[in-house]
């Protein structure tokens, strides 16, 4: 009896509802798209993420060719030479930043590949650097030394003014000796978090389709979320000096001593816009908010990446000397980057359902 | 029905409840009820320490919001934090096993209650309700019948008490229900199923039921049925003839909420065990093996104790009432300004996340600093800062006393940000011309919000 009642009051809310919604909106109510997850993740691993692990492994193998050449002879010619190898395999690491998650998240592969913001003349870890080299003993595997390894001491090392000049003096040995462990370590690192994502992880990564904390999904959209903080704080705003009320800080931008800045920035940028349409089949995030009839905050997103992209190009290189005399130019890069910003880290987290935070603590 | 002693003192019908009230019933509901309040509890801290949510919500922060008023309660350290929750664990076994039971209620009521007021990032709903109840607890006579204490001092064993006091319990849970529901109706829970619209396709990874995810009427069946589980289940409850199919509903309620939003943690099993209080007394009697005699009851709660309680706690469930309704002495939309918001039961109501961008303005030279706030606040803390107003106003102070710190002489706080609620694009939420750090926190209505657009989509 009493469950009749229940099961009665149940029945005739949903039959209320229905006359409601019918009445409210006639015609066809905007029902959501069923949305395949899988496929997008399969898309993800298979035509994104390993990939570009993939090409990173490859230009690591090149640049480390290329080191080894200009280290027997480092003349000022050669450094010239081993430049363009060097930024190509800086902009291919611009696009596995994003995928800070599974096995590059076990391995901190981000923070020992490029922990920003680079160092500067005044930084400790310039002085550890060199007292490392001097020493001859160091250890790259502990997580202490993230920031005297990886792209940014390479830039250094390689690239900094006085670089040749060191390389030729007395005691070369040790510091090409430490050029060559950073190399090595780099290689290590990348073919191993290659491998785990094609062994293991990848399973993992396709069948997971649920958002929370931990999820892809949800590491994604966090990731979109902090790439773009990483742009708008250590790769721009930073150096410029956003924090420090216009006081310029250029020897802080990532990849500063080889010159490649903004390059580094626009490939970035460029490759995170790639990422949310889902690269060529278009089966990213950006489809998955248009099954969730969010049109125009997917077409707006769009537009966004565009803009701010275009806004960075609009700088002059270098941008070490844009940041100082050109400022109208950064700014109004840094104005879209901040809209963009707030669409990915508010709007489309929001959309998604995604809590932008790392903790899995209870929430109501 | 154990409302009415809240009005006693009336001829005729209200005599008839108020004996109704008072008759003497068994104390085991009550028992059982400690016993697995006292068990949750215990797990509940296990599980928070486990989870290594001490040391990432109460060491490793720099900052913390309190609660108006409570601005004295900080964080105890590392080891002073790990200690107070080795005290609020003994204290749950405590009232488990009724070990020094009302020092154990009362002490578990102070540590888990200091630790809730330290930061307003980590509010709950749950925990509020845990707080409360912890509190009922020091109160109520829920240790003197199978428990350690009785045990070594028989003389002390109850083993009736008025009907009353074992309603206790049950009033406040119907007002977390009935408030709950309550919120619930409003036209875009109702008419339009959000949030549940934009939260429910997140969960198309369910088996089964995944797919259904995406169907607009799903959303609309929760939302109802959501709205009238928590309206009537109270009712379903107190009324023998409907207990057994409430109790079902409770099942199945919140065994749903718990797969479909399982980040709600303890909840469902603290509402689930907690509504085995609704039971009556031979229910209890059994499931604590009790073999009573039917005969007159010979262990009553003194009548003086009886009637101290009845004065305390006329009170506190006036304040219970009164509470959640003081939203209604504010303008605005209340989900914007959250004015009101808590200590509400507006459990998983909205869909409400935001940025924000601080700026440091030194007054004299104009010289403008940004804020790095992941240098000063956890990702949570961040995100619940973004769109709560008396967050904002606290960071704003905080942030003022951190810049004089460096240097900056009179430094003025200004924010930009951006909120999105309920599945509206993000608006402009703070006035950006506003010194933030010269704004007070109060009661009042705040004035640098700036107005919500429902039609901004």
């Amino acid at each position: 009896m009493n469950k009749k009642i229940l099961f009665g009051f149940v029945i005739s809310a949903i039959a209320i509802i229905f006359a409601c919604s019918k009445k409210s909106t006639p015609g066809d109510e905007p029902v959501v798209n069923s949305f395949d997850k899988g496929a997008m993740l399969i898309n993800y691993a298979d035509n994104l993420i390993i990939p570009a692990y993939s090409d990173l492994q490859t230009q690591l193998n090149t640049l480390n060719t290329a080191v080894n050449g200009f280290l027997t002879n480092p003349t000022a010619a050669n450094q010239q030479m081993l430049k363009p190898v060097f930024k190509a395999a800086y902009l291919s690491f611009e696009r596995v930043s994003f995928s800070q998650l599974g096995p590059a998240e076990t391995a901190l592969l981000n923070n020992f590949l490029n922990t920003l913001p680079a160092m500067t003349n005044d930084d400790s870890n310039l002085a550890k650097i060199e007292s490392s080299i001097k020493s001859g003993s160091y250890d790259l595997q502990a997580t202490a030394t993230v920031n005297q390894q990886g792209f940014p001491a390479l830039d250094y090392l390689l690239f900094a003014s006085d670089a040749v000049t060191k390389l030729n003096d007395a005691g070369n040995a040790n510091r090409k000796k430490y050029i060559q462990d950073v190399m090595a370590r780099m290689q290590s690192l990348t073919s191993g978090v290659l491998t785990n994502w094609k062994n293991t992880y990848r399973g993992q990564f396709i069948a997971n389709t649920k958002s929370d904390a931990g999820s892809p999904i949800g590491y994604m959209v966090n990731q979109f979320a902090y790439e773009m903080d990483q742009l708008k704080g250590p790769r721009i705003g930073w150096p410029y000096g956003k924090q420090s009320a216009g006081a310029v800080f250029e020897t802080k931008l990532e990849g500063y001593y080889s010159g490649i800045s903004l390059s580094l920035a626009i490939e970035n940028l460029t490759n995170l816009k790639i990422l949310y349409v889902g690269g060529s089949s278009g089966n990213g995030l950006s489809a998955y908010l248009l099954a969730l009839k969010k049109d125009q905050l997917n077409s707006d997103i769009i537009r966004y990446f565009d803009n701010a992209i275009a806004k960075l190009k609009a700088i002059p290189e270098p941008l070490a000397n844009s940041l100082t005399n050109n400022k109208p130019a950064v700014d109004a890069a840094y104005k879209d980057i901040q809209i963009l910003l707030t669409a990915l880290k508010t709007d489309m987290a929001s959309a998604l359902s995604v809590r932008i935070t790392y903790t899995d603590n209870d929430g109501d | 029905m154990a409302t009415k002693f809240l009005s006693p003192n009336k001829k005729g019908v209200m005599d008839n409840w108020r004996e109704k009230i008072t008759r003497p019933i068994s104390i085991s509901p009550l028992i059982t009820f400690r016993i697995i309040f006292g068990a949750l509890m215990l797990f509940s801290t296990v599980r928070f320490w486990a989870n290594g949510w001490i040391d990432s919500l109460y060491v490793k922060p720099q900052i913390y919001f309190t609660y108006m008023g409570f601005e004295w309660v900080k964080p105890l350290g590392d080891t002073g934090m790990h200690l107070l929750f080795l005290i609020m664990g003994l204290s749950a076994i405590g009232i488990m096993l009724g070990l020094l039971y009302r020092f154990s209620a009362i002490l578990f009521f102070l540590s888990f209650t200091y630790v809730e007021l330290i930061d307003v990032t980590n509010y709950l709903n749950h925990y509020y309700f845990v707080s409360i109840v912890a509190f009922l607890l020091i109160l109520l006579p829920a240790g003197r019948c199978k428990s350690v204490d009785i045990w070594f001092s028989p003389q002390r064993k109850i083993t009736h008490v008025p009907l009353w006091i074992v309603g206790v319990i049950r009033l406040q849970m119907a007002i977390v229900y009935f408030y709950a529901g309550l919120a619930k109706l409003t036209p875009e829970w109702m008419l339009e199923a959000i949030p549940m619209k934009i939260w429910l396709p997140a969960k198309s990874h369910l088996p089964l039921v995944g797919p259904l995810m995406y169907k607009a009427w799903v959303a609309y069946l929760f939302s109802w049925f959501g709205a009238a589980y928590d309206l009537l289940i109270p009712f379903f409850l107190i009324n023998r003839k409907t207990r057994n199919s409430g109790f079902l509903a409770v099942l199945a309620f919140h065994i749903c909420t718990a797969i479909f939003f399982p980040a709600i943690g303890m909840f469902p099993y603290v509402m689930m065990l907690s509504s085995l209080i609704f039971f009556s007394s031979s229910f209890h009697d059994k499931l604590l093996g009790v073999h009573r005699r039917v005969s007159f009851p010979s262990k009553l709660l003194p009548a003086i104790q009886a009637k101290f309680l009845s004065v305390v706690l006329t009170v506190y469930f006036f304040i219970q009432i009164v509470v959640p309704l003081r939203f209604l002495l504010y303008p605005g939309h209340l989900f914007w300004y959250e004015e009101g918001y808590r200590f509400s039961w507006r459990v998983m109501l909205m869909e409400k996340s935001g940025n924000t961008f601080f700026y440091v303005k030194e007054s004299k030279t104009g010289k403008t600093f940004e804020v790095d706030n992941s240098k000063y606040l956890t990702p949570q803390q961040e995100k619940m800062m973004s769109t709560q107003p008396d967050m904002i106003i606290r960071y704003a102070h905080f942030l003022k006393a951190e810049y004089q710190k460096k240097g900056i002489k009179d430094p003025k706080i200004y924010a930009e940000g951006f909120v999105a609620l309920n599945g509206l694009r993000s608006q402009p939420f703070i006035d950006p011309n506003i010194d933030l750090a010269s704004q007070q926190l109060s009661f009042g209505h705040v004035q640098w919000i700036l107005p919500f657009y429902k039609d901004s989509k």
